[in-house]
């Protein structure tokens, strides 16, 4: 995909992105910054298939939010605060996303300046206060009572209901797009694969969809098919872990035991594919790292077994009546917020936004083939579950069609050590959360100078929070697994 | 719910009945150092690829003493793949916990495999309570809970995870441990009742692993608290996780 870029002045970004934004079909993609002194932003176009890129070069560090105007851009100029000390003027809720107090105050980690003067005390962090008789708080984290990352859930109540919640992230800060751009390219995709591991195949193929970009190199045929075999394997254990968690919360235990074990099944055709259960290290830049050809015939029949065994299990999950009664009606996103805040993936998808990246981008075989897309238009949990299982059932069908025209030839093919000078590359894929976006800029001598992440949660962990409103605490827990959002993979 | 049942019976009994089997053909577990000579400084190839810097080759060619760091390594196998001499190959024995940080290094001069274990007794023989503070990017998470699913089942072993560490005997520090998470991760360990013990998940906790030197300070849980039991890996096998929550037992 050819990446244009214009420039485009700061402040008639906002009436050109509103324009945009109101044409069907057209997204925004991601805002960030490149070294702090400009303002890219990354507009998707899914009618036509194709991104552009806009710069905006800032003569300070201060500039006016888009926030009041664009709800998307909330979390994106939040964050380019803190890594960039860019400072968004008039944005209404302007709090630090990923450096909380222990950070100097000045730090800047990406800013080559490494430091912005700041006011005192810009780190100190404070919820929204929500008064009134009998309105009580539940702060939850940041170290949750299960085996789940970190983040901290303050919930404002009112009797059983919750009023309002807002989630404070960036407990697994680590400095990934810092580290990134320090490295050189062959060594990058192990931390891209570790920075959020559930999502490792997604991750290493958009890494490797931005580079060979900015090479401009044509993967084999058969890499793009174990690619997405990868990619779709990955998507398939991860709904199943979903709907586990699902069923775990609702206390269908026979249901989730039963779905625990199926998914221990999805890891072992990982296993058979590339060696590991997260198929960490098996996509990299030019191709696959393995040829799995001689245990595909046992894939193909580890992939019909499992199709086979999960259909009575979610037919029974489905078909409960106290499962209906938790799921149906309950943290709900409505259409019109699904649209203002770009949500993407299964809960882009269960309200009614009919966005699949595979539909659109190149990356695997994708867009060429690709499975169907399944829509819902309720946006409750109920939604989101039964998107999963559409999705989870055709990417084992897609599995099985992948392996039945495999073709032959080479894994895969050799990127120059040395990349483009002064090139962009971008990589769009539709992981099990959603579209993950890789931007990578290099410099003049063709060494990574940025390397910008958007997971799909940061597009929703918003989301989450609205929809958690009106409803009791006890379904907070299935509107939380029901939107299953990365707090690695937004951290970074 | 009669149909669930009868499927529930009909699929019997599903829990692996072996402890800690050898992982199966084509499957990267962490890398072992093998009798076979090493080529030397010479070569370096391992060493240049690895992408975390756990491996170390000494002078000489002839029998150089290579060594390698388990607690820095991501088994990303890379050094498998290019080692020109079979000297460093895959390791299919999942029990690699160790109770001494210095035990995760292998080294060529001694590749004897499995260390001895510290027999003295601890007051966990029997049963123990596990709290779980995930730090990291969710694998070690991941493979936690499968570690709980009903194919490991680590609970008929007497280890469950608890939702308070006041309740807990060990924790498990999953992930590196980013700055944001110090004050949470020590008050946490602050809050058990004595006697508790540190298990170190997975390299990132042990030594940052792909984090470490950053400004997010994100070097594992050494310089923290203390830590009774390393398991490494990128993530653990649930049988390593198990075992070497086990390791506290003895």
């Amino acid at each position: 995909m050819n990446i244009d870029i214009t420039p485009i002045d700061c402040e008639l970004r906002q009436d050109a992105l509103v324009s945009w934004l109101n044409q069907p079909g057209k997204r925004l993609g991601l805002i960030t910054s490149i070294d702090g002194s400009q303002i890219v932003t990354l507009l998707l176009d899914t009618t036509e298939n194709t991104a552009t890129l806009w710069e905006s070069q800032l003569s300070e560090h201060r500039y006016s939010s888009l926030t009041p105007r664009i709800t998307q851009a909330h979390w994106m100029e939040r964050t380019m605060w803190d890594m960039f000390g860019l400072e968004p003027v008039n944005h209404p809720r302007l709090k630090h996303n990923l450096l909380h107090e222990p950070y100097d105050e000045k730090l800047c980690p990406l800013n080559p300046e490494g430091q912005v003067s700041a006011p005192d005390g810009h780190r100190q962090y404070h919820s929204l206060e929500v008064k009134g008789d009998g309105i009580y708080e539940i702060p939850v984290g940041p170290i949750h009572a299960g085996i789940i990352e970190p983040g901290h859930f303050h919930f404002s109540c009112l009797g059983e209901i919750i009023f309002n919640l807002e989630i404070r992230l960036g407990y697994v800060h680590r400095g990934v797009e810092k580290r990134l751009a320090e490295m050189n390219w062959q060594k990058q995709r192990f931390l891209v694969e570790a920075a959020a591991s559930d999502s490792a195949a997604a991750y290493a193929l958009a890494h490797a969809v931005a580079l060979e970009n900015i090479a401009d190199l044509a993967v084999p045929e058969k890499a793009q098919h174990l690619r997405s075999l990868a990619l779709e394997i990955e998507r398939v254990a991860m709904h199943i872990s979903d709907l586990t968690g699902l069923a775990a919360d609702i206390g269908f235990l026979a249901i989730s035991s039963s779905l625990g074990r199926l998914r221990g099944a999805s890891l072992g055709m990982a296993d058979l594919v590339s060696g590991n259960r997260f198929f960490r290290g098996f996509i990299c830049p030019g191709g696959v790292i393995q040829d799995p050809d001689h245990r595909l015939s046992k894939l193909q029949a580890a992939a019909k077994a499992l199709k086979k065994e999960l259909e009575p299990v979610i037919k029974s999950f489905l078909a409960n009546q106290v499962v209906l009664d938790r799921m149906e009606k309950t943290g709900k996103v409505s259409e019109r917020l699904a649209r203002d805040f770009g949500l993407v993936g299964v809960a882009g998808r269960a309200s009614n936004q009919a966005y699949d990246a595979r539909h659109h981008f190149a990356a695997g075989v994708y867009p060429l083939l690709k499975p169907q897309m399944a829509i819902e238009t309720n946006g409750d949990v109920f939604c989101r579950a039964k998107i999963r299982v559409v999705e989870l059932i055709e990417s084992l069908s897609f599995i099985d069609m992948l392996l039945e025209t495999m073709p032959a030839g080479p894994i895969s093919t050799s990127i120059p050590a040395t990349l483009p000078a002064n090139a962009v590359g971008l990589g769009i894929v539709e992981g099990h959360r959603g579209e993950l976006i890789h931007l990578v800029f290099t410099d003049g001598h063709g060494n990574c100078k940025r390397y910008a992440i958007k997971d799909p949660s940061i597009n929703n962990w918003t989301a989450l929070a609205i929809a958690a409103r009106n409803n009791l605490v006890s379904d907070f827990p299935l509107c939380n697994k029901s939107f299953s959002l990365s707090y690695s993979g937004h951290d970074l | 719910m009669l149909r669930l049942l009868g499927y529930l019976l009909k699929n019997g009994v599903v829990t692996n009945s072996d402890y800690c089997p050898p992982l199966g053909d084509g499957v990267i577990g962490l890398p072992k150092l093998t009798s076979d000579n090493c080529v030397g400084s010479e070569c370096s190839q391992c060493a240049d690829i690895c992408p975390t810097e756990a491996i170390s080759i000494g002078d000489g060619t002839e029998n150089a003493n290579l060594e390698l760091d388990l607690g820095k390594c991501i088994g990303c196998a890379m050094c498998v793949r290019v080692c020109p001499e079979e000297t460093i190959s895959n390791n299919t024995n999942t029990m690699t916990a160790t109770q001494n940080r210095k035990d995760l290094v292998l080294s060529t001069a001694d590749t004897q495999e499995n260390k001895v274990i510290n027999e003295s007794r601890t007051p966990f023989a029997r049963s123990i309570a596990c709290r779980v503070v995930s730090t990291g990017c969710s694998a070690c998470d991941l493979e936690l809970s499968a570690a709980s699913n009903s194919i490991f089942d680590m609970e008929r072993f007497g280890i469950h995870v608890v939702a308070s560490p006041r309740f807990a005997d060990v924790l498990l520090v999953t992930g590196p441990v980013p700055k944001a998470m110090h004050e949470a991760l020590k008050s946490c360990y602050e809050a058990m009742a004595e006697p508790k013990k540190v298990i170190a998940v997975g390299t990132c906790a042990i030594s940052g692993g792909l984090h470490r030197g950053g400004y997010a300070q994100a070097n594992g849980i050494a310089d923290l608290l203390p830590v009774d039991v390393y398991i490494p890996g990128c993530p653990p096998h649930p049988w390593s996780i198990i075992d070497g929550i086990r390791k506290v037992m003895r």
